[in-house]
């Protein structure tokens, strides 16, 4: 008996229409289909609640005309830097939080990913999904105000502690005798390293909760490095570490965040500091490369063991080397760098070698930063120039 | 030398400043919130503002905006004197006229005394 073979039957293509209807229409995020001009295609119920539209009013219509995108501050953002047109220039997805003005005349916080759709290597037109983040927002914004708040809180004791212990060592009061003023310093360093570990479990909080403020300006990079080797000199002195800058570019200017590319900085010298052995050295470069300025922090350290490189910017991690030498430490500092780096669009990397040193990268553009309601991510290749 | 107007909450760190201050031969005048500011100033011409941002009954940037500092006092420098790096009240307060920010619990006496003779000097404010 000749065996019978039994398939599934094939959905006919009303079938596969009325399928992707449904689904269409059930996604809880709003959901936009343009064509490679722009134009809107289709729209579903839950992106025309988010708007405020009736169908008819946005179908047709030219996408960034239609639906306006505005930063935190109300401000339109131009057609160039809208998510639409780099996935449709850049061919990828691209994912951005900022606000769409909704037909009233409100903006609401907008969580996009926009995808290219392409057909023989040709964008076809795109896809767009967003949703409504204005919970999300409101949450982000309470934590913001608690973490200055707690930031306030928790300082003021500290400055009136330190300014006091600075004026007693100064002499506002009166002469002091040599022991005084030594126990008036052990005072300085434990209360400067409270107020370093109150910044950097702030930043982390800000890094992690979306809420850190990036504010590009201009930004000479050679003197804030100047300022910093200053503020760190009598550290690497009194451990007779040579501290020194080189500046190979003229391109010394960044348009940056000054005080989170300070933090940067500052993190990365004097880590170099720590954990380089007495009579050793840390030499800072600044040069370019390409768009891009770059500053490297060499050290002749203990360097980062290679079965550790790979967590080396990961939370609280701290390697064993270091671990036995140097007991201060608490794995925060290069997990706060990394963290803020990405914040301003630039990128941190090390080369590495056990008792010999470790060399830390951070390239940033001399472009501007974009400022975004929060965080932004793009998804696209890195082109950040790696050291030769 | 210059009249400082010092509008700090906290009375220790108030009154320390007074003291580094005066010894800087400075004629210091003390509120401890925005409104004693705005009282004070209706008879005391400062050179220079030494301002906190969170202070009861009213704080650091509604003084700036009822002071209207970029409109009627464009020559007065506030140096906005806080704890709360790198939030949004500080930017607020650039906005509003501020000319630089130092965050206290950073700031030695000494460092005090030359980011404000730097001020009075006009010389542009260094990150």
């Amino acid at each position: 008996m000749k065996a019978r073979s039994f398939r599934l039957p094939d959905l006919s293509a009303a079938e596969e229409r009325a399928q992707a209807e449904a689904l269409f229409n059930s996604i809880g995020d709003g959901v936009i289909t343009t064509d490679e001009f722009g134009k809107i295609t289709r729209i579903n119920p839950a992106g025309l609640k988010i708007l405020g539209y009736k169908e008819s009013e946005i179908l047709d219509k030219w996408f960034p005309q239609k639906i306006v995108a505005v930063d935190n501050e109300g401000k339109s953002i131009n057609l160039i830097d809208r998510p639409i047109t780099k996935a449709f220039l850049g061919g990828q997805s691209i994912s951005e939080r900022m606000y769409y003005r909704k037909k009233n005349g409100d903006t609401v916080p907008v969580s996009i990913t926009v995808s290219p759709m392409i057909l023989n290597n040709r964008p076809i037109g795109a896809v767009e999904v967003f949703r409504d983040i204005t919970v999300e927002f409101e949450i982000d914004r309470m934590k913001s105000e608690f973490i200055s708040l707690a930031s306030h809180q928790l300082r003021t004791p500290l400055s009136a502690i330190k300014t006091y212990a600075h004026m007693l060592i100064d002499g506002y009061m009166g002469d002091i005798t040599s022991a005084q003023r030594k126990s008036l310093q052990t005072v300085l360093v434990a209360a400067n390293r409270m107020n370093e570990l109150i910044s950097t479990l702030l930043n982390i909080t800000r890094i992690e909760s979306g809420s850190i403020t990036v504010t590009p300006k201009h930004v000479n990079l050679q003197k804030i490095i100047e300022e910093i080797i200053k503020e760190l000199d009598h550290t690497a002195l009194a451990k007779e570490v040579t501290l020194s800058l080189h500046v190979t570019t003229k391109q010394v200017s960044v348009k940056t965040d000054p005080l989170i590319i300070k933090e940067i900085i500052s993190n990365l010298i004097s880590n170099a500091i720590k954990y380089t052995p007495e009579h050793g050295s840390v030499t800072v470069k600044l040069y370019s490369r390409g768009k891009h300025t770059l500053i490297c922090v060499e050290d002749t350290g203990f360097g980062i063991p290679k079965p550790a490189q790979a967590q080396i910017f990961t939370k609280f991690f701290r390697a064993q080397n270091v671990v036995r030498r140097e007991t201060s430490g608490t794995g925060l500092g290069l997990y706060l760098v990394h963290g803020l780096t990405e914040q301003i669009g630039g990128k941190v990397w090390f080369e590495s070698e056990e008792d010999k040193g470790t060399s830390f990268y951070l390239s940033l553009p001399r472009g501007t930063t974009s400022v975004s309601p929060r965080k932004s991510t793009t998804v696209k290749a890195d082109s950040t120039p790696q050291p030769s | 030398m210059a009249n400082i107007l010092i509008v700090e909450d906290d009375t220790d760190l108030n009154a320390a400043y007074k003291v580094i201050l005066e010894n800087e031969k400075h004629t210091v005048k003390s509120a401890f919130n925005g409104q004693e500011a705005l009282d004070l100033l209706k008879d005391f011409e400062p050179d220079l503002i030494l301002l906190d941002l969170l202070m009861p009954i009213m704080g650091g940037l509604e003084f700036l905006q009822n002071y209207e500092l970029q409109e009627k006092h464009p020559k007065v420098k506030v140096l906005i004197f806080t704890n709360m790096e790198n939030s949004p009240e500080v930017n607020e307060a650039y906005k509003l006229g501020a000319h630089r920010c130092i965050i206290k619990s950073w700031t030695a006496p000494q460092n005090l005394a030359r980011v404000i003779a730097d001020a009075l000097e006009e010389k542009p404010a260094t990150v």
